[in-house]
């Protein structure tokens, strides 16, 4: 049997936490609401099945929780995604894990890290116009196929996700993980895959000011991505809390805000002239070349606020919060979407994981069977001085 | 008779004594043999003032009588002191706008025509037109506004015209039209010992190009005080400026002095000795702390701010700068200066809610600082009322409020330049080009209602002397985060102030208590 | 909890009326003390009179006429006599003002205020209220001390008639001492007359440090005499003789009787009655003046 935890399908609970963590208090209490009231279930459910060769059972060492994931149980998450995932499903797709069939070039056994997108190869199509010019990310095939609709692994029914003893993964999925990388770097791939994916989808220009907004996970390896494979000249952060003002500066960020001074010490940075509307918050005719919103939907509107006229605003991590998009027009700005990632990402994502001062990113690890207080700590992360907090399938009796 | 300023040494009759704290004051005990400086009681008011005024204009120190400067066809300019001057704002009719009133009266009856009136306000911001109007008045604020009563632009490039350099290589610049009067009138309040005279039209008409040589660091760490005009550096690049001014120009001076009347009588306890006050100002005292403490802060802030002091005029000199500035330094001396015998190891300063950059406005940080260390500090003549090394105890909440219309750069002075660092000549090295250039700031000092971006690095350069003499500066009921910012720290208590300073100043120092407002200027032997 | 901080800090150091002591230091410099005026403009409002009227006629008088005997002569020489004047009366008890309010005519008792020592009666205020009201007094500055102003001219002025002691202060034995020139240098420069008024055995009744007249209703004699009105061009001190010399007359008529007195004064016998012919300190002094006055029938006036 196979210990899951499952999210299946509860009209209730969805609408229910949905509508309260729209509120203001609700907000605050969004990770009890998370904790208690969404529709996720620990089980027991029949080992999954292989469902054709070139897949492999995986067991999971370490399973990140991610945003999009608190998003997912908070009913945070637009009802857009509702069509691209099948229930019921196990989430988690950051994983570092083991695998348990041989297959061509990765005999059993192997130390794996997972890229979750479940594009034209895994199920084994045609490519599409996406998967052709490697980039799976872009695939259009995600609810067709040898397995069920779900955009990664993690929202797929039939393959199983991280937060269980075991899963299901195609062999193009999986990346051989060094030996010099340890399980809590490991687990941080997936997130620096993206985040090298995001800085990719813009042309950066030498000297560049940008900034990045929030500073979470996905906000600090942003960071770090730039720094690493861009030559952008100052990157400003905004941080909300203390552990993250110092960690941002660690992964190179120039200067670190915070989100109610932003305005005014960008405008002193970068030049221009600061508004003041009659409601609504400050922005700047001026500002920064490109910003990046990190912040699932919710610095977005600083993001625009702050980008001068023609500059770039780049979305990373999963919308979730409506915002003005007047300045997006006055101002002439390039709104970009970066998903998952793609091409040399991984590798690329692997060898950084080896490098980066990621010690101390993974510090909070929970058994399966403690997962209201893993969700409930994620939730929280920022305010608890936490970066990113992990399953351990493995610890479970 | 008004008694004059004395020192009092605290002994075991001495009540609680007074102390002000931003919006808000609180009685403190004060350690044993700690000596407290008054100023002269307020000194009686002139009782028919439209005639000593008339009187004034019409027999000036070194000059003509006005109304023979005056003639048809001329060009009239007449500047007044900004709203920076007097603290708090008088009642009116404004002395500014008697006085105003009557020069205007011969203007009309000589048959003057072009005739503007300018607003000395430097690199402050502009005044409101509401404010205007209660300085000069509704009759020549009607008869002027908007076009001939403006405030002065320091940022508009082709109003300014360059006088010329001093011979040490100032460059004085003021405002083009009134460089280019026949006859400027400048009308006065000098509420202190720097104020006025030769400051008058040098700095209230000038530009930032012409403010910087003695607006910095270097000047104001050998103005010793820049209460003290002759041992201040900063005064001797006025005098310097003043003197080309004179030679080019043709300045009409008029000044006047005001008392120590500086609280309405409701509030009469704040004017009077805490052992004197009888059974209706300790009930006054108590309501007035209780509502003020309970008091909303916004509200407080509006009430404090409506105060408006019902000062009277000591005395209106009129003619030549020079000569007129003597007349009034000595009645300015005469109502605030009491005799100290020598400095303390500690200096205590109970900081009021107005200083001159935030009327109507917020005092923040920046400007706590410039009040203590900058105008409370050089309150003296001689030497300061702390020994070098000393320690200097204010009391003020210091909040971290700022005004956004009125102090835009003062913001970012604070969070980003202090948060760098607090040395005087680092700022100024590193930071004063950019605040002084800085287009938004410039835009939001010509066209809102902003201070110029230059203005909080003066306000710091203010505590420039203060901060090198003080050994320690400690602030009562500061706020930790705001008072460490800035490189200061933050007592809950003056038990606690005292213990923190003991490591400077030993565990029973000496202790000089400067008893403001009203004003009280220490002569410390 | 504020409230009460505030308040224990505030009144440290400070007693029940709020009073804190001069710190040494500050001895120097402090304010002369402003002089202190209790006013008395509402004791002569309407309803201050109505009050005083009954507590005169209810309790004043009939208390003073029922611990003594008074025996009232001269009224009949005011009877055409109009306000304002001024009452000039010997002073040696506290008796006098009692009975000389109860002995004025009506038509000008109605108006009459008390001049009183500022230093005793308008010292505490509860005694400067009450004296106020019942007798409808004034502050008088004994001393000249403080400076006040003096409210007599402008008493006079809004048609008050006043009632003056001018020896300044009660006699110590019952015997007179000189009369000051106050009242009289009021009346000359105001053109107002004055009524002497001689008072005997008051001091017997109820002599200084008693403050009850003495068991057994002794005999008083309230007397009034001609009213002296100010001669053209005539000086406050030669005024003041005649007062002196009118007072005098009135004393003596109680022993030798009008006529004997008249011709008393005629002789050049007669002097303010100071007990001179005792010896300072003497026993007799205050023996003499205690004799209680017997009633006696009127002396005729002329001797047979």
């Amino acid at each position: 049997m196979n210990l899951t935890l499952e999210y299946h399908r509860s009209p209730v609970r969805y609408m229910t936490t949905r509508t309260a963590t729209g509120t203001s208090v609700g907000g605050r209490a969004s990770g009890w609401m998370a904790a208690n009231l969404s529709p996720l279930r620990l089980l027991n459910r029949p080992e999954p099945r292989l469902p054709d060769a070139g897949w492999t059972r995986v067991r999971p060492r370490l399973s990140g929780i991610c945003g999009s994931d608190l998003g997912l149980l908070t009913g945070r998450n637009s009802p857009y995604l509702s069509a691209l995932i099948s229930l019921p499903f196990t989430p988690g797709h950051e994983v570092v894990g083991d695998t348990l069939d041989d297959l061509p070039d990765l005999p059993r056994g192997s130390r794996v890290v997972l890229d979750p997108v479940l594009g034209c190869v895994p199920r084994g199509l045609e490519p599409c116009t996406g998967c052709a010019a490697d980039q799976p990310s872009r695939c259009d095939h995600i609810t067709a196929g040898r397995v069920s609709a779900g955009m990664q692994t993690g929202y797929c029914a039939d393959t199983g996700g991280g937060w269980s003893r075991m899963f299901v993964a195609h062999a193009s999925q999986l990346h051989r993980v060094p030996d010099t990388v340890d399980d809590e770097r490991a687990v941080l791939v997936e997130p620096l895959a993206c985040a090298i994916h995001t800085v990719r989808r813009v042309p950066i220009p030498d000297g560049a000011s940008v900034l990045v907004v929030g500073a979470g996970t996905v906000g600090l390896f942003t960071t770090m991505a730039l720094r690493e494979y861009t030559k952008a000249g100052p990157i400003y952060v905004i941080a909300r809390y203390g552990h993250q003002r110092e960690r941002a500066r660690e992964v190179g960020a120039t200067e670190v805000l915070t989100s109610d001074r932003a305005a005014r010490a960008l405008r002193r940075a970068t030049g221009g002239f600061l508004a003041r509307p009659d409601r609504g918050s400050e922005y700047l005719l001026g500002g920064v070349d490109l910003a990046f919103d990190c912040t699932a939907g919710s610095g977005l509107d600083t993001a625009l606020r702050v980008t001068r006229a023609g500059g770039t605003v780049v979305m990373s991590g999963m919308p979730n919060a409506g915002v003005d998009l007047t300045p997006l027009w006055f101002r002439e700005l390039n709104l970009v979407g970066a998903y998952c990632s793609s091409g040399h990402d991984f590798p690329d994502a692997l060898a950084l994981a080896q490098s980066a001062p990621l010690t101390g990113y993974v510090d909070a690890v929970y058994p399966l069977s403690r997962w209201r207080d893993a969700i409930g700590h994620a939730s929280a992360a920022g305010r608890l001085g936490s970066v990113k907090v992990a399953f351990d399938p493995t610890k479970d009796q | 008779m008004s008694r004059p300023g004395f020192v009092l040494e605290v002994d075991e009759r001495t009540p609680a004594l007074l102390m002000h704290e931003g919006e808000g004051f609180r009685l403190e005990k004060l350690p044993l043999g700690s000596r407290v400086i008054y100023p002269p009681e307020s000194l009686p008011g002139l009782r028919d003032l439209d005639a000593q005024i008339r009187h004034a204009l019409a027999n000036p120190l070194g000059r003509e009588p006005l109304h023979e400067l005056l003639r048809p066809g001329m060009r009239l300019t007449i500047v007044f002191d900004d709203l920076s001057i007097p603290l708090p704002p008088m009642r009116t009719p404004d002395i500014r706008q008697r006085i105003i009133e009557q020069v205007l009266e011969l203007a009309a009856a000589n048959g003057v025509d072009d005739v503007e009136l300018i607003a000395g306000n430097a690199l402050h911001r502009r005044m409101t037109p509401a404010e205007l109007k209660r300085t000069v008045g509704e009759r020549v604020f009607r008869s002027f506004f908007p076009h001939h009563l403006r405030n002065h632009d320091a940022e508009d490039k082709a109003n300014l015209a360059e006088i010329g350099t001093t011979r040490h290589g100032e460059v004085v610049e003021i405002n083009k039209r009134a460089a280019e009067s026949d006859l400027i009138v400048y009308v006065n309040v000098s509420l202190t010992a720097m104020s006025g005279g030769p400051k008058s039209v040098s700095v209230g008409l000038a530009s930032y190009r012409s403010l910087k040589h003695h607006h910095n660091v270097h000047t104001l760490r050998h103005s010793k005080s820049f209460n003290d005009p002759p041992n201040s550096a900063m005064h001797h690049s006025y005098n310097r400026m003043a003197g080309l001014l004179g030679d080019n120009l043709n300045i009409f001076q008029i000044e006047t002095t005001l008392n120590n009347e500086t609280f309405p009588d409701y509030v009469g306890f704040l004017n009077k000795r805490e052992w004197e006050w009888n059974l209706k100002d300790q009930a006054a005292y108590l309501a007035f702390k209780r509502a003020n403490d309970l008091a909303p802060p916004k509200h407080r802030r509006q009430i404090w701010h409506r105060t408006a002091a019902p000062y009277g005029v000591t005395s209106v000199t009129a003619g030549d700068p020079i000569q007129v500035h003597e007349v009034t330094t000595r009645h300015v001396l005469r109502q605030q200066l009491t005799e100290v015998d020598g400095p303390a190891d500690v200096g205590i300063f109970g900081l009021p809610y107005i200083c001159p950059y935030n009327v109507n406005s917020i005092m923040n940080p920046i400007l706590v600082m410039s009040l203590g260390l900058g105008y409370f500090f050089n309150l003296y003549r001689g030497q300061p009322i702390v020994r070098p090394g000393g320690v200097a105890i204010y009391y003020h909440p210091v909040r971290n409020e700022f005004h956004p219309v009125h102090h835009p750069s003062y913001i970012d002075f604070f969070e980003e330049v202090l948060a760098e660092t607090t040395d005087p000549v680092a700022i100024e090295t590193k930071f004063e080009e950019q605040f002084a250039t800085d287009p938004w700031y410039i835009h939001l000092y010509r066209n809102s209602y902003a201070y110029h971006g230059v203005h909080p690095l003066y306000m710091w350069y203010w505590g420039a002397h203060a901060m090198e003499h003080l050994g320690d500066v400690i602030f009562v009921g500061g706020n930790r985060k705001t008072t460490q910012r800035m490189g200061f720290r933050s007592a809950s208590t003056l038990d606690d102030a005292l213990e923190m300073a003991r490591e400077r100043v030993g565990s029973s120092p000496s202790i000089n208590y400067l008893h403001a407002p009203p004003l009280t200027m220490a002569d410390v032997r | 909890m504020g409230l009460i901080r505030d308040v224990k800090v505030l009144t440290g150091g400070r007693d029940w009326r709020g009073r804190s002591r001069t710190p040494r230091s500050a001895a120097a410099h402090e304010p002369p003390e402003p002089p202190r005026e209790f006013p008395t403009g509402w004791a002569r409002t309407q309803v201050a009179q109505a009050a005083r009227r009954v507590l005169q006629r209810g309790v004043l008088t009939p208390l003073t006429w029922s611990q003594t005997r008074p025996e009232v002569q001269g009224r009949e020489r005011l009877d055409a006599l109009k306000g304002p004047v001024v009452f000039v009366a010997n002073h040696s008890s506290h008796l006098d003002t009692p009975l000389i309010l109860g002995s004025i005519p009506q038509h000008l008792g109605k108006r009459v205020a008390v001049g009183a020592a500022a230093d005793y009666f308008f010292d505490a205020r509860w005694r400067a209220a009450v004296t106020a009201l019942v007798f409808n007094a004034f502050p008088v500055e004994r001393h000249r001390s403080r400076r006040l102003r003096s409210l007599a001219p402008y008493l006079l002025a809004k048609g008050w008639s006043l009632l003056l002691f001018p020896e300044g202060t009660r006699s110590e034995d019952g015997w007179m001492s000189p009369l000051r020139l106050g009242a009289a240098h009021l009346c000359v420069t105001q053109g107002v007359p004055i009524v002497p008024i001689a008072l005997r055995g008051t001091y017997a009744a109820m002599p200084r440090g008693r403050n009850w007249p003495v068991p057994g209703r002794a005999r008083v004699v309230v007397r009034y005499g001609t009213p002296l009105h100010p001669a053209e061009g005539e000086g406050a001190r030669a005024f003041n003789a005649r007062v002196g010399e009118s007072i005098t007359q009135l004393w003596a008529e109680e022993d030798l009787g009008w006529y004997g007195s008249l011709r008393a004064q005629a002789r050049g016998e007669l002097a303010l009655p100071r007990g001179q012919q005792f010896p300072a300190a003497s026993w007799r002094r205050t023996w003499e003046s205690t004799r209680p006055l017997v009633g006696r029938a009127p002396r005729r006036a002329w001797r047979s």
